[in-house]
């Protein structure tokens, strides 16, 4: 209905991501309303791009952390590629097609898919779009104006060029793990997250809007190096200046706060694993916990007022408020903590958060119906809602070759004839070939 | 000229995720007008200090945050702030802003009111969003990040959740809101669509690729709760290493970055092929004569020299680096990620430079952060107010 003012209503992606970096990147873009067309190969399976792996049983997936794992019924069935909790959910509008453009008639239609392309999106493994024959002065011979965004590592110059890495390597580098774990134990403790992907793919995102406005206002195209460690490293800036300014090298905290708050962490509430974050953001926010404590003796010391005075007594503060939250409810102790103006959140499992009210009347979630290979489930809507665009889930997410026949005829004109052709070839396919699922 | 050259963002956030929002504009080319209330952005204040002494415009964490863009001082709740505020909307292609939803109302700051001024778009950076039970509730980084579902599954089961370094939740939250108001700059310029965008720092987090969307899906498919592990790595060998100067990060587990790994340590220990099995690592007695080589190895090499070795031969293998080590850091330096910024009180001082690299419109830091009310007089000379309007406004307080 509103679709017409979809930001990014003229925009054509040819999409060679990978992973989550990559595959976020286009994401967000085809939510704002490109057209993205995802370049699939039934004889290759790229790593942590569809799924764990190609073949993947049951008792396999769940012995795979859930958010990797956590395939519909706990069962992945005979395509987990197609429903993967950690990969089905960045496929959402965009459009998947296959092709292996390792081969000469392949590579023309990835060629003529580049030439009805704004943008051509790459974060495989470095050098792999240069040996298919599309290093960028060959993108840019079939489409002088085009945006090419590539997104490796550690750059495309310098030391570390050929350095490979997940996000727990870029974080690692980029200064985020030292910053992080139990201010009483060393990093050796510490469990991978994987923020950098997150953070690099918006990056990604925003290099690549700002490109496409330039390409549309001049028609001048360009190149964009994101190296993921130099977006990422960007994620703790009030360190790398202590670092740069002062010579300061941080260690970790653990949950205590580097803007001056105190208290600020994390304490339990009744029940098993259930606990709450609190901040005192200011003296006032002090105050209003105190009162809600009914002002127990050790927390009406003069000293505690201020936050520099409370800093010095911390470990102490923190045992008090531990002992004061273990036997509440952590929802209503929330809810009651915010009513009087202190800043609290619980700390919400991915359970909880499919139950939060809050979630569930704002709209956050919306129902997709089911596929093949999924159920009729709840899915997470982007972040942002537009009051004038329809930038949302508009189609579900695409499932491996599900778009071949509009890629293949619709968009690049293929006849019945051709089409045939390559799909004797064993370009077009609807799953991956047996030879990778058995590999 | 940077990509994003004739748009000019006026900017009513303050703290971390809204103005790290309109900074990535700014590096881009965008004009963004920073209105402060009187006294300034409240991370003026926020640590670090140059030389660590605390001062306006000693802030590190503001001047990162505020590269590019020029601030006027404007006391919204004044009488006459009207006129100034009509002539900044009309000049505007995004307002930008991060008032709560009751601050808003009492400021007359409310997309409603916005509207009635000029046709513009607006990106609202809210907590919670315009509607629903947490509406107005407060926030810090910590709240957020355990709310965003990811802090409950960091740490070790037997102890408490941890959050992330820094403010990295802020900041996450701010580029996504960066992206929002880019569609909705492209939407004004594609379709003349002027509109409200929300970006509530809530869906921020949830949204978060970081096994958090991911884990939320999981429990919709599988009914699976993701938790906090016993330990920390996996297989045989696995995550953070101590080494002889310090700490590095391996991922070895799987066929492919297994065999890498063995070619770094390059040990024939390693090379027994019960250690190539995937059921190796229900072996202790694997695991512990892997770890007997693995270990000594680590703490007998430096970060450099592994990370030297890794790269070599692909392994996935990278050192723990600090502040002080990204600075000092030769490679980074060479590809241009750190620059400088001209401080007119404090001389040249090191920034952190570019997050990527535009091969025609490059990323760019044309000034430093504003001091506070540098840019009021000529912006509202520009906007058609005369000298003695000015005076009249500073007198009365509506701006500095």
């Amino acid at each position: 209905m509103r679709a017409q003012n979809l930001p990014l209503s003229d925009i054509t992606i040819c999409d060679f991501t990978a992973v989550w970096a990559g595959q976020t990147v286009t994401m967000y873009l085809a939510d704002l309303g490109a057209n993205c067309i995802k370049v699939e190969n039934p004889y290759i399976w790229n790593p942590m791009t569809r799924a764990a792996s190609p073949r993947l049983d049951e008792k396999s997936a769940n012995l795979i952390a859930p958010w990797m794992g956590g395939h519909p019924g706990s069962d992945p069935g005979p395509r987990p590629w197609n429903n993967s909790p950690a990969f089905i959910h960045v496929q959402r509008n965009k459009k998947s097609f296959t092709v292996d453009s390792r081969r000469p008639e392949g590579l023309e239609v990835v060629k003529n898919l580049i030439r009805k392309s704004n943008l051509i999106a790459d974060n495989l493994a470095l050098g792999t779009l240069a040996r298919l024959g599309l290093s960028d002065d060959a993108i840019r011979a079939i489409r002088p104006d085009i945006v090419i965004l590539h997104l490796p590592a550690f750059g495309l110059s310098g030391q570390y060029i050929e350095g490979r890495g997940y996000g727990a390597h870029i974080d690692a580098v980029a200064g985020s793990t030292i910053l992080r774990g139990y201010a009483d134990s060393s990093p050796v403790t510490n469990t991978q997250i994987f923020a950098g992907d997150y953070f690099a793919g918006l990056h990604g995102a925003v290099a690549a809007l700002a490109a496409l406005r330039h390409q549309r206002k001049t028609g001048q195209g360009q190149v964009i190096e994101l190296a993921q460690l130099e977006a990422s490293a960007q994620m703790f800036p009030q360190a790398a200046l202590d670092g740069a300014w002062n010579g300061r090298a941080a260690s970790s905290i653990g949950n205590r706060s580097i803007e001056g708050f105190v208290p600020n962490g994390v304490f339990p509430c009744s029940g098993t694993d259930r606990w709450i974050a609190i901040s005192c953001r200011d003296d006032a926010e002090w105050a209003a916990l105190r009162e809600f404590m009914d002002n127990p003796r050790w927390a009406t010391d003069p000293e505690l007022v201020t936050a520099g005075g409370r800093a010095a007594a911390e470990d102490e503060i923190e045992a008090r408020l531990r002992e004061f939250t273990a036997n509440r409810d952590r929802d209503q102790l929330f809810r009651s903590l915010q009513e009087v103006g202190v800043t609290a959140g619980p700390v919400l499992n991915n359970a909880d958060v499919c139950n939060d009210p809050h979630l569930a009347a704002t709209g956050a979630f919306r129902p997709l119906p089911a596929t093949e290979d999924y159920p009729a489930v709840e899915w997470l809507n982007p972040a942002y809602r537009f009051s004038e665009s329809d930038v949302g889930i508009r189609s579900e997410p695409a499932l491996f070759g599900q778009h071949n026949d509009y890629v293949y005829r619709e968009l690049l004109g293929y006849n019945d004839a051709e089409v045939e052709e390559y799909r004797r070839l064993g370009h077009i396919a609807d799953r991956y070939d047996d030879a990778v699922i058995n590999a | 000229m940077g990509p994003l050259d004739g748009v000019t963002v006026v900017d009513f956030t303050s703290h971390l995720a809204g103005p790290y929002a309109t900074k990535l504009m700014a590096d881009l080319g965008a004009r963004v007008v920073k209105v402060e209330r009187p006294g300034g952005d409240r991370t003026r204040w926020a640590k670090p200090f140059l030389d660590d002494r605390p001062g306006i415009e000693r802030s590190g964490t503001f001047q990162y945050l505020n590269t590019n863009k020029e601030s006027l001082v404007l006391d919204l709740r004044r009488e006459g702030a009207g006129d100034v505020l009509l002539a900044l909307l009309q000049g505007a292609d995004l307002v930008v802003s991060s008032f709560t939803p009751r601050q808003a109302e009492h400021l007359g700051m409310t997309y409603e009111a916005i509207r009635a001024i000029a046709d513009r778009s607006m990106l609202w950076i809210t907590n919670f969003g315009l509607a629903g039970p947490y509406r107005d509730y407060s926030m810090s980084d910590t709240t957020l990040f355990a709310m965003g579902g990811e802090m409950f599954s960091t740490g070790l089961a037997d102890r408490e959740p941890l959050k992330y370094g820094g403010t990295a939740a802020l900041l996450q939250c701010g580029a996504i809101a960066s992206v929002a108001g880019l569609g909705a700059i492209h939407a004004w310029e594609l379709h003349d669509a002027a509109q409200l965008v929300e970006a509530p720092l809530f869906n921020g987090q949830l949204n978060n690729v970081d096994r958090r969307s991911a884990a939320i899906l999981a429990f919709r498919f599988s009914g699976r709760i993701q938790e906090r592990p016993p330990g920390p790595g996996s297989g045989l060998a696995g995550g953070v290493y101590e080494v002889a100067d310090g700490y590095v990060e391996v991922t070895a587990a799987g066929g492919n970055y297994w065999q890498r790994f063995v070619a770094m340590i390059d040990d024939d220990a390693l090379r027994d092929p019960i250690f190539a099995s995937p059921a190796a690592v229900a072996i202790p007695e694997a695991k512990e004569r892997c770890d007997a080589v693995v270990y000594p190895w680590m703490l007998t090499h430096t970060r450099a020299d592994i990370w030297k070795k890794a790269r070599k031969v692909h392994a996935m293998v990278a050192p723990l680096y600090d502040a002080v080590d990204l600075f000092n850091d030769q490679n980074l330096r060479d590809r241009g990620f750190w620059t400088e910024i001209e401080h007119g009180e404090s001389g040249t001082l090191p920034m952190i430079g570019r997050p990527y690299i535009l091969s025609e419109t490059p990323w760019e830091i044309r000034r430093p952060a504003p001091r506070l009310g540098e840019h009021t007089d000529a912006i509202l000379s520009e906007l058609g107010f005369e000298n003695q309007a000015i005076a009249s406004l500073r007198a009365d307080g509506v701006v500095a």
